[in-house]
């Protein structure tokens, strides 16, 4: 074998040395998000009544909310590395949860009796499983739509996101579906060990489960091969629309399991409340530093992200802040955090322009 | 350990260098729409030889390359590998018999690393699919060092490395995966004269390990150089195959644009 031990490719280190562990990671933009949380959780705690907002009921509501907005913002960030978008996550949410809620209603004895179901941990499973397999349908039409027909992920799940809503409330009719099962949220919603809730711990496993997919897995790495170039990803041999379809998958079988998640918190299904979740899980995702351009995702980043929206929204309404000003704050981060995502984009294009 | 079986590959097919192609074309036709690309299109790569496929632009030459990856299936003709007519379907085909490609935009994820470019879709992997990296980055840095390819890291994104470096990096990957051939379309449009040299000792290292090289490209006088057998296209039809030593640049320019001028007069 020729051995040229000569250097062929002129090397260029101008001072590349590894910086240490602690370093590195404080130049990550999820470890500046988790000072931002910690920072705003110490501003409201001091801002608060009797410092209520640092009191561990607090925490323990807080931690509920982020369950929800975390599991939506880890399918979005998934999607978001592989370079596809999708809007209807809040309609999946919902759909999921009104069959979820229409299946455990089936076992009813008494109608409107919330007392009255035979076997209610056997139902409860049934629910889980109708949820969590809506938001996988739900997923996997979005991605049939937008890896086989080829349209573009943001018009694909405009679509959908009217017409999830629309088969919601045709299912309902308008209403929210309730008495269902006590246990449901007695058991899961409402339950905490210590003061972290069944649903939060949920969430919190997932997450630790696609950090680790993401960096060490060979799913992860064709992921982020897909979103950093579909062309180079397709020449390699991977096999990119099916791959799409799963992801488009998880995104919305782990929105189903938000659907359901919100069925035991609020032991019905709520319908109007998740016009804002798209803007809550974009932002969580986006801010933590996954690229909107694909190629790139932080799954702590959408952790400490989903807890900044969550954080920000909670201190307001315990600063006694009208309700309509969270929505513009939380519109205000979003455009933040895009703009700093363009600004490291503008940054990286120069750096190679000057190579 | 695994490297040694990549090396007993190459010297089974270094036992087969004779005159028998490792890949070939035969008479490829191909129509995009109103465009006849291909009409009869032949071109052949032996183990151990650099052939050149030149022409002007237009000819073909990108249409043929991408019909022996199987990116393009042919109208008419047949595409040879190691000896027996085969149907390829995708890339995926040429590539399980052996057939790699640095393609002409590299096809390189710019936010992935250098060893996860190299493997991507070659991952090695452990249990439920987690990547073994260092065994990859192990790999990866020997497959360079053979090439005599220095990089200033393994780990770093590859948007973050020169254009020769990325070219060195698709060359060594498409390498790392080819028992057969290594197809390159344009390794050096995009590169200034130091590293088109870099990339033109590069194939003939390549070549040296028993591969058949085919690579298309505009840089008349390097390639003459670089090559041992030139193959010309004009407008989709094979219209030389010489050997380079019997070439010059003169006449290979007469090849290509003197049978234009001969259907205008």
């Amino acid at each position: 074998m020729t051995d040229t031990t000569a250097t062929m490719i002129p090397v260029d280190d101008r001072g590349r040395r590894e910086a240490p562990a602690i370093v590195r990671w404080l130049r990550t933009r999820a470890a500046w998000i988790l000072v931002l949380d910690l920072v705003l959780i110490g501003v409201f705690t001091a801002l608060s009544r009797d410092n209520v907002f640092g009191s561990a009921a607090n925490f323990e509501s807080l931690l509920l909310s982020v369950s929800q907005v975390l599991l939506l913002a880890l399918g979005l960030a998934m999607l978001l590395g592989a370079g596809i978008f999708d809007l209807s996550l809040g309609a999946n949410l919902v759909l999921s949860s009104v069959v979820g809620a229409l299946v455990m209603r089936s076992f009813q004895q008494t109608p409107g009796d919330s007392a009255s179901y035979a076997d209610p941990g056997a139902v409860i499973l049934a629910g889980l499983a109708a949820a969590v397999a809506t938001g996988l349908l739900f997923g996997l039409v979005n991605g049939l739509i937008i890896a086989f027909a080829g349209i573009n992920s943001l018009i694909a799940t405009l679509g959908t996101l009217g017409i999830g809503t629309g088969v919601a409330l045709l299912l309902t009719g308008g209403s929210d579906i309730g008495s269902l099962p006590r246990v449901l949220q007695t058991a899961i919603g409402l339950n905490s060990v210590g003061i972290v809730p069944i649903p939060a711990i949920l969430s919190i496993l997932i997450a630790i489960l696609l950090w680790a997919v993401v960096r060490y897995s060979r799913y992860g790495l064709r992921t982020l091969a897909i979103g950093s170039s579909r062309s180079a990803a397709e020449r390699a041999g991977i096999r990119v629309r099916g791959h799409l379809l799963g992801l488009t998958a998880l995104g919305g079988a782990l929105a189903g399991l938000a659907g359901f998640i919100d069925l035991t918190r609020f032991g019905s299904t709520v319908l109007s409340g998740h016009a804002n979740d798209a803007l809550g899980a974009v932002t969580a995702a986006v801010i933590g530093g996954t690229l909107l351009e694909g190629g790139k995702v932080s799954i702590a980043g959408a952790v400490w992200g989903a807890a900044l929206a969550v954080i920000l929204q909670a201190g307001l309404v315990i600063l006694g802040v009208s309700s309509f000003w969270q929505l513009i704050v939380v519109g205000a981060v979003l455009l933040v955090a895009v703009m700093l995502d363009r600004l490291a984009a503008l940054r990286r294009s120069r750096a190679v322009k000057a190579d | 350990m695994v490297d040694a079986a990549a090396r007993t590959v190459r010297s089974e097919s270094d036992s087969m260098e004779n005159s028998t192609p490792v890949v070939a074309a035969r008479h490829i036709a191909k129509r995009f729409g109103h465009v006849q690309a291909l009409r009869d299109a032949s071109v052949s790569v032996t183990a151990g030889r650099v052939v050149a496929l030149v022409g002007d632009n237009g000819a073909g030459k990108s249409t043929l390359v991408k019909t022996l990856l199987g990116i393009n299936r042919p109208d008419s003709g047949e595409v040879v590998i190691g000896g027996h007519v085969v149907d390829l379907h995708g890339i995926r085909d040429a590539q399980a018999r052996g057939v790699d490609a640095v393609h002409q935009d590299l096809a390189l994820a710019p936010d992935l690393s250098v060893v996860d470019n190299m493997f991507l879709g070659h991952e090695e992997v452990v249990g439920p699919g987690l990547l073994r990296r260092r065994t990859m980055t192990e790999r990866a840095d020997a497959a360079l060092r053979e090439l005599g390819i220095a990089l200033p890291s393994l780990t770093v994104a590859v948007r973050e490395l020169s254009g020769g470096q990325r070219q060195a990096v698709a060359v060594a990957r498409a390498v790392m995966w080819s028992s057969t051939a290594v197809l390159m379309d344009e390794p050096t449009a995009a590169l200034g004269a130091r590293q088109s040299e870099i990339i033109a000792d590069l194939m003939r290292t390549v070549a040296a390990r028993g591969l058949g090289v085919l690579v298309i490209s505009h840089d008349l006088p390097r390639i003459l150089k670089a090559a041992d057998e030139v193959t010309v296209l004009w407008r989709g039809e094979t219209v030389l195959e010489a050997p380079a030593s019997d070439l010059t640049v003169p006449d290979l320019v007469a090849t290509m644009v003197g049978y234009r001028a001969e259907e205008q007069s």
